[in-house]
């Protein structure tokens, strides 16, 4: 909600201060697909976000940049910390960081540091340094940061948070960017957003949805799990008796 | 060769989980053991989420100690009323465990009640077994008869009330040690992934003095229904048992359990006992060096509400 509300502010003031120029600059993007499907053989996968700068370069000794970003669905997060009690390892320190996107991709043409002020970034959430949650209960930011940190790191590690120079240029306006989905991608709707820079203001921006979900039989055996957990558990009995019996026989006829 | 788990939500290599599964269940096989206290571990080494290891396991044990029990009944060597009354208090104790479970991984500490649980219990059981099988084997060369049957001659239990008779066992006892014992075993089942076949198994010969001839065959009968409550109620409460992952599991399981016990018949008891003891031990010690060295990372993460 807060993005789309975002977006809109980003739309609206950039045909106020592009109202002035004759002919604008637009970004308009793409996606190489805009569903991932995870089957039983799914081990990852990647898209690729393309685009094309179009109309007449009003000023082209200034540069270009462009910044596409991804994010999964928020989500909550709690990270804890642990602390050796008694000679052994234990979780006690607990922060939880609501609305946290439980992806995060970001790829620019540049360092983004360089293309634009840390207030644009931080307003538009790009780069991994702006990832906030957007609660933290009743701790101070300061306590909270490196709770924040460590959650970002961890998903770093895990590869569902990024932040990459990759974005290519393949002609004087066409670009193009390869973005890895892991195999331990969180389902649910993502938004994919393109983010035309000119002197270190947004003067595009395009968004797009992206959908990540089960699929066929995996789905099925999810909503499975979940709708229904006591038939589930009875299959998962029925199954592992049915499988114990059938290698008793087997254990029987080799006798 | 990936696969994707359904309720783990991740995707693992299905060749290696089959033979981590049929290893296991070789040295089960072999060792005559129902191998969960080594599986779950494993599982969680390789990178399972604990609560779907620990869920997951339990079903997989349906299914081995399925065939057991199922030869076992064939024999008649199964006292099925000890079995029911120890079943009183297994499903009491998988329905608390389940419960404790659940809470423990709210409050983020599965992981560690986990570990210190298996450290504390393996490495109990471990030095016991290693202890008697030192003892048998220096018996067995010094010529003399093995210390096992001296043991005990008269213990507290014959002094509880409630007393049944149990006529296969040919015994006639208070009904709070088996359903204690039964509780207990439920508990470990659900909270740790154990069948509790290397609990339960000593304690009924010592404690109960049952006769070893329906020992094994009570135990496993005992473990299926346990397990299987444990399953079922690990599926309603905390959604972590994995369907696909129990499969590979199974068959894993069966498959390197034949060969275990084809070369089981090869190798002394003595010896066969030792080994278990030993790989009891290493189990404990390594879980034990994880909880006293400091983590790479101080910072866990959890996502979701």
């Amino acid at each position: 909600m807060t993005r789309a509300l975002a977006l809109l502010v980003i739309v609206i003031v950039s045909l106020v201060a592009l109202a002035p120029f004759a002919r604008a600059q637009d970004l308009v993007s793409g996606l190489s697909q805009d569903q991932v499907e995870i089957n039983s053989s799914y081990a990852g996968t990647s898209i690729v976000v393309f685009g094309a700068i179009e109309g007449t370069d009003s000023s082209p000794g200034s540069p270009k940049d462009v910044v596409v970003v991804i994010r999964g669905p928020d989500t909550d997060m709690t990270v804890r910390r642990k602390v050796r009690i008694a000679g052994i390892w234990i979780n006690r320190d607990t922060m939880k960081l609501g609305g946290m996107p439980s992806y995060y991709y970001l790829a620019s043409t540049r360092p983004i540091a360089k293309i634009a002020s840390s207030q644009t970034l931080a307003r538009y959430q790009l780069g991994l340094a702006y990832v906030t949650p957007e609660t933290i209960g009743t701790h101070t930011p300061a306590k909270a940061e490196p709770f924040r940190i460590a959650a970002i790191s961890e998903r770093a590690r895990d590869g569902l948070y990024a932040q990459t120079e990759n974005v290519e240029f393949l002609s004087y306006s066409l670009f193009r960017v390869r973005i890895p989905i892991p195999a331990t991608v969180p389902r649910g709707e993502y938004t994919v957003e393109a983010y035309l820079f000119r002197d270190g203001t947004v003067t595009s921006a395009q968004s797009t949805p992206l959908f990540v979900d089960q699929k066929g039989l995996e789905r099925r055996l999810y909503r499975f799990a979940h709708a229904s957990p006591f038939i589930y558990g009875l299959s998962a009995v029925l199954m592992a008796m049915c499988l114990g019996w059938l290698s008793s026989l087997l254990i029987r006829q080799q006798r | 060769m990936e696969i994707y788990l359904p309720v783990a939500e991740m995707s693992v290599h299905w060749l290696t989980i089959l033979g981590m599964a049929g290893a296991v269940g070789y040295l089960s096989g072999l060792l005559g053991v129902g191998g969960a206290f080594l599986l779950t571990p494993l599982l969680i080494f390789y990178g399972i989420p604990p609560t779907v290891a620990v869920a997951t396991t339990a079903s997989h044990l349906t299914a081995s100690s399925m065939a057991g029990a199922i030869a076992q009944w064939r024999r008649r060597a199964v006292d099925l009323k000890m079995a029911g009354v120890m079943l009183c208090g297994g499903f009491a104790g998988s329905a608390l465990g389940v419960y404790l479970f659940g809470l423990l991984h709210r409050i983020g500490q599965t992981e560690i009640v986990v570990a210190v649980g298996y450290v504390i219990l393996l490495g109990t059981v471990g030095g016991l077994m290693l202890d008697e099988s030192v003892r048998t084997l220096r018996a067995a060369q010094l010529g003399q008869p093995s210390p096992l049957s001296a043991r005990m001659h008269h213990n507290w239990i014959h002094g509880l009330p409630f007393k049944l008779r149990f006529k296969q066992s040919r015994l006639y006892i208070s009904v709070i040690p088996p359903i204690a014992l039964g509780f207990a075993v439920g508990i470990l089942s659900a909270l740790l992934g154990v069948g509790g076949g290397f609990v339960l198994v000593p304690a009924m010969i010592y404690l109960l003095r049952m006769p070893t001839s329906v020992v094994i065959g009570t135990s496993l009968t005992q473990i299926v229904c346990v397990t299987a409550a444990t399953t079922l109620l690990q599926s309603v409460n905390n959604y972590s048992v994995d369907i696909v992952l129990a499969a590979i599991l199974i068959v894993g399981g069966a498959l390197g359990a034949q060969f275990g016990v084809r070369m089981a018949s090869r190798l002394k008891g003595e010896h066969l006992r030792l080994l278990l003891a030993l790989l009891v031990l290493a189990v404990a010690a390594r879980l034990f060096v994880g909880l006293v060295t400091t983590p790479d990372d101080l910072y866990s993460l959890a996502v979701g509400s």
